[in-house]
Formats: structure tokens, C-alpha cells, sequence
């Protein structure tokens, strides 16, 4: 343990260069993947807009794909099963512009009329998709800053301040809200910018914890949100969810490393370790958990995977980003003091 | 306290077990509402001779002729001897619910004016991802104010309404571009045709040559007639693929549109018994059928018109239904009318109620798992059965306090409200690790550690509090999350209910339990 904690202590500042590595990496790779898609994330149907067609049938998925594809080129087919590996449905997403050929093809295949009783299906226009994932983005962003701001008033000192930053972030929602991805990109993300290099600026100058305890939260979401589309995994709504609840779970273990830290009665090394014992329990409580439970239902492929999946690989990176981010900064943070 | 083997309940405790025992009462009713013998009656058909002797939706069916009723099945077999009736036969029915008795004579289309359900186990209502049903966004090709939004809104809800769709909820949505949008919500298994249904307009115009006489709506037509003889039946005959029934009602003009007709059949030659032109009927464009307009009727004013049309099936019944619907269909129209835009229909959801149920048995075999890991856990780590029995109960009771919340709020759940429980009760156990870490730090008093681990769980929960607010559809005002909310609303919901009853509740109680289980 002594042995560790010398470790530590000559090291701490040296290992932040870990997660600037793989943060840098992930920036250059979603950089990377926006330049060649159009975008950050890969949109499943209920983003992008279409049809998914769920039908409770025997009916191999190769049956169904080779019998689709004389009609239409873009599709895509997934098999559900219980938990003995028996095939219970399928579900056949499209483009908006095949919905009609797609049901027409499925009753020719099926042979029956397609009904509420036995089938669902989803169809969502393209426009109002593209509507709904730009207000869910707002959404995360503003849900991002002003947990940044509460952080912020928790861990900081003097009124003003407070009641800057306040301000500050009330005016970000309105442009949020009002203006951003509406008017011309350029000046949108120029005025972006121009917020969050005021909100940052403060956050460092008046409060380094507040500003560890951010940036531990944004480098956890950006390296989760490279691992989901190196995996290829196509986000849906649900996965959206998921980002908002690893925001919150990464955030609560953040929180408690400050807070054991800076309100601390012995060495700073002992509340680090103290903070870490209850932190990995707290994180590793939820992987198992949320392990446990996927494997329960993996086979059914219902959204549910989607939201436990996406948590699982970010609750991997808040233990790295927790540990060595977040940690290292404070620690420098109060030697310095 | 120290040695002694029982816990103290304290005032925060108690809190607790009061607040779990309204939920279990929100969740399952007093007396449980399992416990009630009968069958719910989802929905009488207005009008229906049966509705007209008290029937209504909400009661609770118990017995009919006697016959005690549990199960849908009771209820198949004790209508037996009505199913088997002839057309226009009757027979006697002593219909006995927990609100009233019925005794009268009813035939066959008794059947099709009740529906029924049998008594669900709790009060908790499922979203339409889980129970299924319809959800459609409609759009128009003009921007809407608020006051067009809600005429259309009306007008909608009158022609569901008419096609007998009681359960429909109606909202508006808002995008991101200031485009209103109206959301429907339909539970259980929703009509086929239901896109048309919300989105055609059902323009109607009646036309002599081309000039318009009368449209749908209340300014030209007065009153449609829909009862007794001003809307019936006519005939019945078999054509070539079976048989054909025609259908005739009444409507009434005002007098404007009367003096229109007068007007424009004045300039009409006579030929034979009828005039030159027809009275032709068009629906969005379509023409639908025509009527020979008699020669005595040139150049009168007539404020009753008689429309007819016909529908046609395999056997007479279908025939007779078929009419029936295409009269329904057209005196709707007539009597909405149709508004000054078209509409589109953006996105549409039918979720089949057969496929939702796979869904609750998968989240219920999911949460049942994450819970036993969760107790494996959190005894692996602590070595202390009591602190993680302690644990579980109190993560348990959130659970069941947001369910209580949402059954008494009348929340439907949906998966992103389920997923929003998961959320708040992963929040909720990991303040209940800080509380119990922080217990077991000997360096302060515990009074110090508690008050330490409460800052910290009121930190993290002031975090997600303002992090779920943009997802509620509160902050419209600011652009922010109005259409989206719909989709996601639900997981802000009940991560809200449940982080803010943990925080106000069930974190204090744990904090007593944990400091008795330190002392």
C-alpha cells in the first residue's frame, strides 16, 4: 500500500497523460468519422426516419432477405429470440420512401394481411427525425452545461461569480433553445464557442475541482461515444437515454471524489484511497448489475440492450477517467494549494 | 441501541414505511383491485339500446342471467345463447355489474356494443410501446397558430369520436423550426385504416356541373341526420359477388346553400322525369356518386337533401356493415366539414398489444437479475447481511414508490419511463453506498460522516435534477426539447420522481438504519 501510495505520488501528474492520449485519439476519430458520415454518431431508424416492421413469425431471416431483395436494395432484417434460442420475431427497418413496397412485399412473403394484431410497425418522416435528434442533442448539451453550473455553484466561492455563471447559462439555454442549428452553422458554432470558452475560462479560474469533475464527464462521454461507433453499434433514441444516464452516473462518483477530497480530515492519500473504495463499489456495483441483466435478456434485442450496452462501456471509462483524470487533477490541485 | 439486536424505528423511518404503504395502496387499490371478481367494461357503444339502459364504461360486470362472471371466458359462454340468435331475434338479459342491474331484451348486436377486459392486477397504466396501440404526428402544409392547431384538434377528435374511438389522447407538438404538429395517442389495437382516419381531409362538395351547391361542415349543412328514419338501410339485394345494401340519410341546408341549389338548378333544362345535370358528390377530389335530380325540384329552394350510397360483402351482414360504415364514414365528413389545410401525416406507431407483453416479461426477468447481483455485491463487499438486506429493502421501496407515483399521477409507463427507474434507482443505490462508507469511517462522529454523505447525495442528485429538466418539455419557452419531450419525457419523469422521493425519503431512512447498524 506505502509502496503504491509512493508510486502515486511521484507518478500522478505523469499518468494524466493517459487519458490526454485517448481523449485526443477519440476527438481525432470522431473528427475523423464526421468528416466521412456527416455526422458523430451511426443513426439507426428511429433517427434517421422510415420503417421498422416487427412480425411475430417462424419464418427464417436469409428466407425472408432473399425474397425482399427483388424488391427493394435498402434494408435490414433482425432476428429475436427468447432465451432458449427460439426465433419469437423479426424486425425489418427501411427507408421512408419503401414504407408502402416494403408491407406490400412482407403480405406477398407471409401470405396474410398485415394487421395491428399481428405486427407493429414504426414509420417516421425523415424531416421530423432530423427535427427530434437535433432538439435531443440540445438536450444532452444543455443537460451537460447546467450540471457543469451545479457542480460549479457547489464547489466554488464568491457570489458574483455565482451569480455569473448563473446568467451565463440561463442565456446558453435560450440560444440553445432558439438559435443554434437553426440559423447559419458558422455563426452558431462561432457563438457556441464563445460560451462555452467564457463558461470554461470561469470554471478554471474559480474553481479547478468543478472544472476536473467536467472535464472527467466530457472526456468519459467523447471516448464511450468513439467505442460505440468503432463497434458500429446504430444509435437510437434509447442510446440517447443512455448518454444522458452515464452523464449522471459518472458525475455522482466525480462528486463523491471531490467532495471526500476537499472536506477531507486526513492526508490527501488516504481520502483519495477512501474515495476509491467507495467510488469502484459504487461503479462496479453497476456493471455487474447492468451485466447481469443484459445477459438476461440479450437475445430478445429489445432498446434495453442498446441503453445497458452503451452504459457498460461508459461506466469502463468513468473508473479510468475517475481514477486517473479526475483524481490526478484535484490531487495537483491541492499540493499546489 | 449499541447491543441491543432491534432496530429503533425512527421518525424518518417511519416516513418511509408510510410512504410505501401508500404506494403499495396507489399501486394495487384498497382492497386490492386483484382481489374483485368480474370483468371491466372498456367501452359501450353511444347510442346502443344497452348504453341507453344505464351501461357505462368503468363498471364492473358481475353476473349476466345469474351466470357469476370471472373470466372472459364466463362471459363467451353466458352470451352463448345471444350469439346463436337470429337476426332480429331477442332475448332476456339480467345484466348484473357492482353499480347497477339491467333486465331487458336486447339481440344480437349487444355483442358488439361492450367491450370488456378482464380486472388488471394493478393500477399502474403501460405506454403504448407496452400495451400497444397508435401514436401519429400530423403536420399540415401551412404553419398553424395555436387556434388553428386546436380546430384541428377538435375536429379530429369529433371524427374519432364518431368512428367510436373513445380512448384517444390528443397534444400538440412543437419543432424545433416552430412547426405545430398534433399528436394522437390511441390505446389497444387501433382501427386498420386509421391513417386515413386522421389524415384525409374528407373534403366534401357537391357539384351540378361545376358549380358547388354545398361543402361538409356546419356553415352549408345544418344537421345531418343520423338516427330513425332520417338515416337507415334502404335495401338489400345479391349481385354478382354476393350482396349489396344501400343506405340513405337526410340532411338539412341552410338556407343559403338551399337558395344555391335553387339558383343553379333553375338554369337546368328538363329531360324526362330529371334534369339535365346531375347532383354530383366529390370527396377530396373524388367523385363518389351522383344523384339524378328530380325535374320537379327545378329552380326550388330545398333545405332537405337525401344522400345515399351503398356498401357491399360477401354475405348481407357484411353487406349491412359495410353500408353501415360507409354511412358513418360520410356523415362524418359532413358533419366536420374539413379544414383550410391539408394534412400529413409525419409519423405513425402501431405497436401490436401482443408484442408488448414480451417486453414487460423481459424488463421484469432483467430488474429481478440486476437485484440479486446487486445483493451479491453489495455482501461480498461488506460481509454484512443486515446492511445489504437494508439495502435491497430500501432500493426496493424506491421502486415501489415510483410506481405508486405514476399510478396515482396516472403516468403511463413506457420503456424510457422504465428506463428512467432503472436510472434513479442506480442513482439511489449509489448514495446508499456513500451513506454506508461514510457510516464506517471511524475518524469523525457519525453525526459529521452522515451529514457529509447526505451533501454529497444532495450534490449528485441537484446534477441530475438539472439534467433531466430540458428532456419534460418544461423549457419550451426557451426552444428547448418541445417535440423531443414526447419520446424521452417519460425517462425524465420518473428519473425525477424517483431521485426526488430517494432524496427527500428513502436516503434519510437509510441514513437512521445506517447509523443504528454503525453504533
Amino acid at each position: 500500500m506505502e509502496k503504491f501510495e509512493n508510486w502515486h505520488d511521484t507518478n500522478y501528474k505523469k499518468i494524466l497523460i493517459l487519458p490526454a492520449i485517448v481523449l485526443i485519439l477519440s476527438l481525432f476519430y470522431l473528427t475523423f468519422f464526421y468528416l466521412q458520415t456527416g455526422d458523430i454518431i451511426n443513426k439507426d431508424v428511429t433517427l434517421t426516419g422510415g420503417i421498422a416492421i416487427t412480425i411475430s413469425t417462424q419464418v427464417s431471416a436469409q428466407e425472408l432477405e432473399t425474397y425482399l431483395s427483388q424488391t427493394i436494395q435498402d434494408f435490414e432484417i433482425k432476428t429475436i429470440s427468447d432465451n432458449t434460442g427460439t426465433q419469437i420475431q423479426l424486425i425489418i427497418t427501411a427507408k421512408e420512401q419503401d414504407t408502402s413496397i416494403l408491407i406490400l412485399t412482407l403480405e406477398e412473403f407471409l401470405e396474410y394481411e398485415l394487421t395491428s394484431e399481428n405486427s407493429s410497425t414504426e414509420t417516421t418522416s425523415a424531416s421530423l427525425s432530423q427535427d427530434f435528434y437535433k432538439q435531443l442533442i440540445v438536450a444532452i448539451i444543455l443537460a451537460f452545461f447546467w450540471m457543469s453550473a451545479v457542480v460549479f455553484l457547489i464547489f466554488s466561492k464568491g457570489k458574483k461569480t455565482k451569480f455569473q455563471v448563473i446568467v451565463l447559462n440561463i442565456l446558453f439555454g435560450f440560444f440553445l433553445g432558439n438559435f443554434f442549428l437553426k440559423t447559419n452553422p458558422v455563426i452558431s458554432a462561432i457563438i457556441f464557442m464563445i460560451f462555452a470558452v467564457a463558461l470554461i475560462r470561469i470554471y478554471i479560474k474559480k474553481s479547478v475541482p468543478a472544472f476536473a469533475v467536467m472535464l472527467a464527464a466530457f472526456a468519459n462521454i467523447i471516448m464511450t461515444l468513439a467505442v460505440v461507433n468503432i463497434v458500429g453499434i446504430q444509435m437510437s433514441t434509447a442510446g440517447i437515454i443512455a448518454f444522458l444516464m452515464l452523464i449522471g452516473y459518472s458525475v455522482d462518483t466525480d462528486i463523491l471524489l471531490t467532495t471526500r477530497l476537499l472536506r477531507r480530515k486526513e492526508s490527501v492519500n488516504k481520502a483519495l484511497f477512501g474515495a476509491f473504495k467507495t467510488g469502484t463499489t459504487m461503479t462496479i456495483t453497476s456493471i455487474i448489475a447492468i451485466t447481469t441483466a443484459l445477459i438476461a435478456i440479450y437475445s430478445f434485442e429489445s432498446v434495453l440492450n442498446q441503453i445497458f450496452t452503451i452504459l457498460l462501456i461508459g461506466l469502463g471509462f468513468d473508473l479510468f477517467n475517475t481514477w486517473i483524470t479526475n483524481a490526478s487533477i484535484i490531487k495537483w490541485h491541492i499540493q499546489t494549494k | 441501541m449499541a447491543h441491543s439486536d432491534k432496530m429503533k424505528i425512527t421518525f424518518r423511518i417511519w416516513i418511509l414505511i408510510i410512504v410505501v404503504a401508500l404506494s403499495l395502496i396507489s399501486v394495487f387499490g384498497l382492497p386490492p383491485q386483484a382481489l374483485e371478481k368480474g370483468l371491466i367494461i372498456t367501452s359501450v357503444e353511444q347510442n346502443s339500446s344497452v348504453f341507453q339502459d344505464g351501461l357505462r364504461e368503468g363498471m364492473t360486470l358481475q353476473s349476466i342471467n345469474g351466470q357469476e362472471i370471472k373470466l372472459l371466458e364466463d362471459y363467451r359462454s353466458a352470451m352463448k345463447e345471444i350469439t346463436n340468435l337470429e337476426e332480429n331475434e331477442t332475448t332476456k338479459l339480467i345484466i348484473q355489474t357492482k353499480q347497477i342491474e339491467i333486465i331487458n331484451l336486447y339481440d344480437r348486436t349487444i355483442l358488439e356494443d361492450i367491450s370488456l377486459e378482464e380486472i388488471p392486477l394493478t393500477k399502474i397504466k403501460t405506454g403504448l410501446d407496452l400495451r400497444g396501440g397508435a401514436r401519429a404526428f400530423v403536420k399540415a402544409d401551412i404553419p398553424l397558430n395555436d387556434a388553428q392547431l386546436n380546430d384541428l384538434i377538435a375536429v379530429s377528435e369529433q371524427r374519432l369520436n364518431v368512428y367510436g374511438l373513445s380512448d384517444v389522447k390528443f397534444f400538440k407538438v412543437e419543432t424545433s423550426s416552430g412547426d405545430n404538429l398534433m399528436g394522437i395517442e390511441i390505446a389497444g389495437s387501433s382501427p386498420e385504416d386509421l391513417e386515413e382516419l386522421i389524415a384525409k381531409q374528407g373534403h366534401f362538395e357537391a357539384k351540378i356541373g361545376n358549380e358547388t351547391v354545398f361543402v361538409g361542415g356546419d356553415k352549408d349543412i345544418t344537421h345531418v341526420g343520423r338516427t330513425g328514419s332520417d338515416a337507415m338501410i334502404t335495401e338489400c339485394f345479391a349481385v354478382q359477388e354476393g350482396e349489396s345494401c344501400n343506405f340513405q340519410f337526410t340532411i338539412f341546408l341552410s338556407e343559403a346553400a338551399a337558395q344555391r341549389h335553387a339558383d343553379i338548378t333553375d338554369e337546368l333544362s328538363i329531360n324526362g322525369s330529371y334534369l339535365s345535370k346531375k347532383l354530383d358528390f366529390f370527396i377530396d377530389g373524388q367523385q363518389t356518386s351522383s344523384l339524378n335530380i328530380g325535374s320537379s325540384l327545378k329552380g326550388s329552394v330545398t333545405t332537405q337533401i337525401a344522400i345515399s350510397g351503398s356498401g357491399q360483402g360477401g354475405t348481407r351482414n357484411e353487406a349491412i356493415e359495410s353500408a353501415k360504415a360507409e354511412m358513418k364514414q360520410l356523415q362524418t365528413i359532413l358533419i366536420t366539414g374539413s379544414l383550410p389545410f391539408k394534412l400529413e401525416i409525419v409519423k405513425i406507431d402501431k405497436i401490436s398489444p401482443n408484442l408488448g407483453e414480451e417486453f414487460s416479461k423481459q424488463i421484469l426477468l432483467a430488474g429481478l437479475f440486476a437485484i440479486i447481483a446487486v445483493s451479491l455485491v453489495v455482501f461480498v463487499r461488506y460481509r454484512k447481511i443486515k446492511a445489504s438486506l437494508a439495502l435491497v429493502t430500501v432500493s426496493l421501496s424506491e421502486v415501489l414508490i415510483i410506481l405508486g407515483t405514476a399510478a396515482l399521477i396516472g403516468w403511463n409507463l413506457d420503456l424510457p419511463s422504465i428506463a428512467g427507474i432503472i436510472a434513479a434507482i442506480g442513482t439511489g443505490i449509489d448514495s446508499q453506498l456513500i451513506i454506508l462508507d461514510e457510516a464506517r469511517d471511524k475518524r469523525e462522529s457519525i453525526k459529521q460522516r452522515i451529514k457529509k454523505a447526505l451533501f454529497i447525495i444532495i450534490t449528485a442528485f441537484t446534477t441530475t435534477f438539472v439534467a433531466m429538466i430540458p428532456l419534460t418539455g418544461f423549457l419550451s419557452f426557451m426552444g428547448i426539447g418541445a417535440a423531443s419531450a414526447g419520446l424521452l419525457k417519460g425517462f425524465a419523469v420518473t428519473t425525477l420522481i424517483g431521485i426526488t422521493t430517494g432524496v427527500l425519503i428513502s436516503r434519510p431512512a437509510f441514513a437512521d438504519i445506517a447509523r443504528q447498524l454503525e453504533e
